[in-house]
This record gives structure tokens, C-alpha cells and sequence, in this order.
């Protein structure tokens, strides 16, 4: 080898070796961004809490029978207690940041668990439990005891006092439960809709389509449908399928069909795509000896090429989810960014993509909370992707 | 009827190019008849004339007469499918399905509407016996295909051809793929088949049309250049063309 060439050699190399490590590079801090800003909100609360806060106004009865229970050791330093009334706070941070008064400890003997809740006329019982939010006790006699002035204040209010006027208290919130039903929801619905017309459409084409200029003419309109930016579904979702929904469901606005449905179109043709290339790489000797055995062409599709093809269109479908998943553009329009607990198909929700973008664009934007939420879409992501390579390896081991 | 198939004026084209010129041959029952010729002479084209898988190339027009049972499988309206239950086929490389060993010996069948459990095990099983290779697969029959070996994936291929009770049996270079242990496996089980079966096997070596085939035939750039008994083509040939071809002075 000459010099010249050893030098072009080293310097090619060179040059992979940088780009490869660049990307690796960025991956990695993408990575160790969203986990460092989002471990700390990572809990099992987060994903089967509310993300809005209930609120109870509750009153006592005249007649209070206090507690006797002394302070359990385990309880922390941090928490303050009251025996008379058998309860121990402490203060914290929720997930927004603000300060809250967490009930800690409450005794089974507390007068506490005897309230009534002062909104309903028939003054039904209200349930007070450890990790309720404690946000106002008001007194007869004294000062009101807020969040603002700490657990130890509302401590002390409580042991001063024999009675209280009302108790507000909370649940704590800000969890995403309803935006991790929704994404399921969609992503069952858009599925249901976009796999049998993508994978049958794509059967069409490769198997029974007649080799024309139709044909590749519907070929490549699919193709160009690939590459348009999915806003564009997103606006197409809000003046099509948003009308329709309303018009032929209980629907009243963006709801999780019209979602789906926007997504469905979306995907459509990543489906398409992929199954084709599945169905083009079994091979023909298949096909002929399916035929050559006496089968018809429908037989050959159904019970030799589309079983062959079957892992390919696993890992397609898998893509699709992806995309379900990560989606947020198009959905801003075509399901609505109004964050949800209770979640109905007819109604406004967000996915967990748009719940970031919920997160975001209020000022100040809620990082944290945005980026846990992005560490539990790429688990979500993470897990799929297993799921669907242990199948695919288990099915190509069964068949190859 | 002494002959299976009649092969009459067939001349074959795929697009401008004849690729079969002419052809008349008459292919007898329960024979050996092997196809011989160097590479691109069109064996494999006339091959699959006769159960008319040359109708999935679009560009393949076919004109002359092929009577099977004494009836012209080309004319209109024809039943295929039921011609391809009766001819069946055996590609030059294996090309098992990628499913069970039992499962691609139970295609064909399967495809024909039977469904009971019972008979698709009493074909599958005698379908492996008469391919010689029942022995050697019957505890994993669920295992697949795939985990066989090339010689043992050529005899499955055979058992899937013979599962359908054909009549004739197609085989094109079965065993040019194939190590010679399993070549010799296989030419033992065409001695075999032969007995019950019409086999047409094309072959690019010439010992082994010599030790298996009763009748040869020698194409040579698309024409049917001789027809003879095997013995007679190897030992006294009557065209010039067919002696330098067997004696290798070309090809
Ligand atoms: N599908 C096809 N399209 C066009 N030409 C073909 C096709 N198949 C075979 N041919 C041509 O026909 C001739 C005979 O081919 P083939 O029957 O495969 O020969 P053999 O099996 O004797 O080697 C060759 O010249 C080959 O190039
Ligand atoms: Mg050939």
C-alpha cells in the first residue's frame, strides 16, 4: 500500500470513527437529560394517581371522642404529631414544587376519621387517609391553619383546639394515570383500524395487484403519503374525522376516535409499506411450491407468504406503536390537549406525548414532570421493543 | 395407455426468444425418463411446461398440444389445480415451507379440503415411509422443516409431492444441490418410486440419468435432438450432436 493510500486510509476511519461517537454522544445526553431531570417523580403514585386534585370540605360532629393513641416510633423526625387527635403531618414538596402538608400517620381511633362532608345535604361520611394533602383547618377561636404556615402550626392550632369550624383536604394529583389510559386506548383503536386495511391493502399489491400503472401509481401516492409531516393528518383529523365523530357518536368535541382515526391514516401507509417489504423477501420458491402442490394463489398468500412474512410485520406493527406512542403533533387537533382523569373514547384526553406538551408550553414550563413523563414513554418503548423481539425471535425459531 | 403424457409441436417463447423448438416426445407410464443437455438448453423450461407452472411468467407464450391422460392440459377452461394434484414437483433446491415437518407434508391435502385429524396422519406417515424418511423424522415431527439437512429437506419435498397421490412426479436437478451420500439416497428412492410412479427427472450429470432413468431424452439449444432408450443413448447413439455431448467433447 502506498503512503498516500495509508494516509486516505487512516483518515476515512478517522472520520467514521467520529461520526459513530458523535451520535453516540448525543444519544447518551438525550438520555441521561431525561433521566436525570425525571427520576426523582418517578414513583408508582405517579402512574395510578390523578392528575387533578380532588378537593372535600369536611366538618366534625359536636360530639368528639379524641384519640389515645401515643406516637408510633416509626414515624419520622419530620412529622409532627397529635395525639389528641391522633394525627401526624409532615411538610413536602409536590410535583409541581409547591409546599404541601402531607398526612403522614392517622390513628384508627382519630376523631378525623369521623367527618362529614359539608357539600352533600345528607352530610355522608369522608374517608381521610396518610397521603391526603392537609391544605386549611379553620377554627372557632383561632387563626386559620394553611399549607403556607407549615405542618407544625397546624399541629400545634389542632392540640389548642377542642373543635374546628371545617377541614379542607386534598388527594394529591399530578399523577398521569389518565394520560396512560388514553395512550392505550389509542393505540388499540388506531390498530384495530390501520393493521387489517394496512397489512390486507399491502396484500393486495404484492400478491394479487395486477403489475400496471395503476398499480405503481398507488404505489407511489402511498410512498409521498409516508413523507408528509404529520400536522397536516393533524388538520385533516380536525376538519374530517373531529365532524364526523361528533356527528355520528355522543361525541361533543376532539375526542379519542377522531384521535385514532387521524392516527390510523398516519400510519397507514408505514404499514403498508412495511408489510410489503415483508411479503417481497419470502421467496418465490415458496410460491411455486405452494402452487406446484395443487393450492391456488389465495391459499399460497394466506398459508405460506403471509405466515413467512409474519415477523417482518411484527416488527412493522411494533414501528406503528412507536409512532402511536410518540406522536403529538398531529393529536394537538385531533384529540385535544385537555389533561383527563377519567377517560371516555368520546371525549377530550391526552395522550402522554401531549401531556409533555401540556406541561410545556405553560410558563413556568414543569420540566421535571415532563421529563419523568418521558422517561415512562421510553420504558414503554423499551418494553415493546422486547416484547416484539422475543415473539419475532421465538416465531422465526419456530419457523426457520 | 401405455403413455402417460403425449408432448406434441410445442414450441415455446418467453417474450422473442424460443426457448423450445418443436418438441414431440411421448413420455411412458411408470418410467424413468430422464431430460439431459447442457445448461440453458431448455430442461427445465420444458419441465415445467407439463404441469403448467410456466403459466406464472407472464412474458411465456406456448403453442402445440400436451395431452395428459389424453387430454390437451392447455386447452381453455382446463383444471390446473387438479393437473398440479396429479403432476407434482420437485425443485432443484429444497424449498420446504417453513413450517413443521408434518405440517408440509399435510399442505397439499390440507389445500384439498381434508381436515380430519386422523387421515392427515395416516397420508403424512405413509407419504415420509415412501420418501424414505420416516424413520429419521418421527419423534419431532412438530419440530421444522428447516432443522433438517439438504438431503433429508429433498426427500421432505418428495413426501409433500407424493402426499398428494400424483401420478407423475417432476423433479428438476433434485440432487445437484445435495452432497453424494444423500444424491445416492435419493436415486435408490427414485428406484423405488419408479414403481408406482412416472418420474421425469432432469439431471446435469449423465452417470446419473445412465443408472436411473429407463428412457433419455437430449436437448440441445431448445430442440429434441434424440429420444431413445437410456441404454441405447449412452451406448449407441444415433446423432452425432447427442455422441459428443455424452463422450463431453462439449458442454
Ligand atoms: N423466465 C424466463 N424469462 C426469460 N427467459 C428465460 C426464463 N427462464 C428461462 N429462460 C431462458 O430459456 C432458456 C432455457 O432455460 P432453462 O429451461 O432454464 O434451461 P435449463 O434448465 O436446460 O438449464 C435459457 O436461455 C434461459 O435464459
Ligand atoms: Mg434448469
Amino acid at each position: 500500500m502506498s503512503n498516500k493510500q495509508k494516509i486516505i486510509d487512516i483518515f476515512q476511519q478517522a472520520l467514521t470513527y467520529l461520526a459513530a461517537s458523535v451520535g453516540a454522544i448525543t444519544l447518551f445526553m438525550i438520555i441521561f437529560f431525561v433521566f436525570s431531570n425525571g427520576y426523582k417523580l418517578l414513583d408508582f403514585g405517579l402512574l395510578v394517581n390523578d392528575y387533578h386534585a380532588k378537593f372535600y370540605n369536611g366538618g366534625i360532629e359536636d360530639e368528639i371522642s379524641y384519640s389515645n393513641t401515643i406516637r408510633p416510633n416509626n414515624l419520622d423526625d419530620e412529622v409532627f404529631y397529635s395525639q389528641k387527635w391522633g394525627i401526624g403531618l409532615k411538610d413536602d414538596n409536590d410535583r409541581e414544587g409547591n409546599p404541601i402538608i402531607i398526612v403522614d400517620f392517622i390513628a384508627d381511633d382519630s376523631p378525623l376519621k369521623n367527618i362529614y362532608d359539608k357539600n352533600n345535604e345528607e352530610y355522608e361520611p369522608l374517608l381521610l387517609e396518610t397521603g391526603h394533602l392537609l391544605s386549611k383547618i379553620s377554627f372557632y377561636d383561632k387563626q386559620t391553619a394553611l399549607t403556607k404556615y407549615g405542618a407544625e402550626y397546624m399541629i400545634e392550632a389542632l392540640n389548642s383546639s377542642d373543635t374546628f369550624r371545617e377541614i379542607v383536604y386534598s388527594s394529591l394529583g399530578g399523577g398521569i394515570r389518565g394520560s396512560i389510559i388514553t395512550t392505550f386506548y389509542l393505540i388499540g383503536m388506531t390498530m384495530a383500524i390501520a393493521l387489517p386495511i394496512g397489512i390486507f391493502t399491502a396484500i393486495y399489491l404484492n400478491e394479487f395487484a395486477p403489475k400496471n400503472k395503476i398499480t405503481s401509481l398507488l404505489r407511489s401516492l402511498i410512498e409521498t403519503l409516508t413523507g408528509v409531516p404529520s400536522i397536516i393528518f393533524g388538520l385533516m383529523g380536525l376538519a374530517v374525522f373531529v365532524p364526523l365523530t361528533i356527528q355520528m357518536t355522543e361525541a361533543t368535541s376532539a375526542n379519542i376516535i377522531s384521535g385514532s382515526l387521524t392516527l390510523a391514516v398516519i400510519l397507514l401507509p408505514v404499514i403498508i409499506r412495511s408489510t410489503e417489504e415483508s411479503l417481497k423477501i419470502v421467496p418465490d420458491s415458496f410460491r411455486s411450491a405452494s402452487l406446484a402442490l395443487g393450492a391456488n394463489h389465495t391459499q399460497t398468500t394466506f398459508k405460506v407468504v403471509l405466515p413467512s412474512a409474519f415477523p417482518g410485520i411484527m416488527t412493522g406493527t411494533l414501528l406503528a406503536v412507536g409512532r402511536v406512542i410518540g406522536e403529538s403533533a398531529a393529536l394537538i387537533f385531533a384529540i385535544g390537549t385537555a389533561v383527563k382523569d377519567d377517560i371516555s373514547i368520546f371525549g377530550k384526553s391526552t395522550t402522554l406525548s401531549v401531556h409533555i406538551w401540556s406541561l410545556m408550553k405553560d410558563e413556568p414550563a414543569n420540566i421535571e414532570l415532563a421529563s419523568t413523563i418521558a422517561v415512562i414513554i421510553l420504558m414503554i418503548v423499551l418494553l415493546l421493543n422486547i416484547i416484539v423481539k422475543f415473539i419475532s425471535k421465538k416465531l422465526i425459531k419456530d419457523l426457520y | 395407455m401405455k403413455n402417460i403424457l403425449k408432448i406434441m409441436n410445442l414450441n415455446l417463447y418467453y417474450d422473442e426468444f424460443q426457448a423450445l423448438k418443436d418438441i414431440n416426445i411421448d413420455i411412458e407410464n411408470n418410467k424413468v425418463t430422464a431430460l439431459i443437455g447442457p445448461s440453458g438448453c431448455g430442461k427445465s423450461t420444458f419441465l415445467k411446461c407439463l404441469n403448467r407452472m410456466n403459466d406464472l411468467i407472464e412474458i411465456c407464450s406456448i403453442f402445440g398440444e400436451i395431452e395428459y391422460k389424453e387430454e390437451n392440459i392447455y386447452k381453455p377452461n382446463y383444471d390446473v389445480i387438479n393437473l398440479r394434484t396429479k403432476v407434482g414437483m420437485v425443485f432443484q433446491k429444497p424449498n420446504p415451507f417453513p413450517m413443521s415437518i408434518f405440517d408440509n407434508v399435510a399442505y397439499g391435502p390440507r389445500c384439498q379440503g381434508i381436515k380430519e385429524k386422523k387421515r392427515l396422519e395416516e397420508i403424512v406417515i405413509s407419504s415420509l415411509k415412501s420418501a424414505a424418511l420416516y424413520e429419521e423424522v418421527k419423534d419431532r415431527m412438530k419440530k421444522s422443516a428447516l432443522s433438517l439437512s439438504g438431503g433429508q429437506q429433498q426427500r421432505l419435498c418428495i413426501a409433500r409431492a407424493i402426499a398428494m397421490e400424483p401420478e407423475v412426479i417432476l423433479m428438476d436437478e433434485p440432487t445437484s444441490s445435495l452432497d453424494p451420500i444423500a444424491t445416492l439416497r435419493i436415486e435408490e428412492l427414485i428406484n423405488e418410486l419408479k414403481k408406482k410412479y412416472t418420474i421425469i427427472i432432469v439431471t446435469h450429470s449423465m452417470q446419473q440419468a445412465a443408472r436411473i432413468s429407463d428412457n433419455t431424452a437430449f436437448f440441445l439449444m431448445g430442440e429434441l435432438i434424440e429420444f431413445n432408450k437410456t441404454d441405447k443413448i449412452f451406448t449407441t447413439p444415433l446423432q452425432q450432436k447427442t455422441e459428443d455431448y455424452i463422450t463431453g467433447r462439449f458442454g
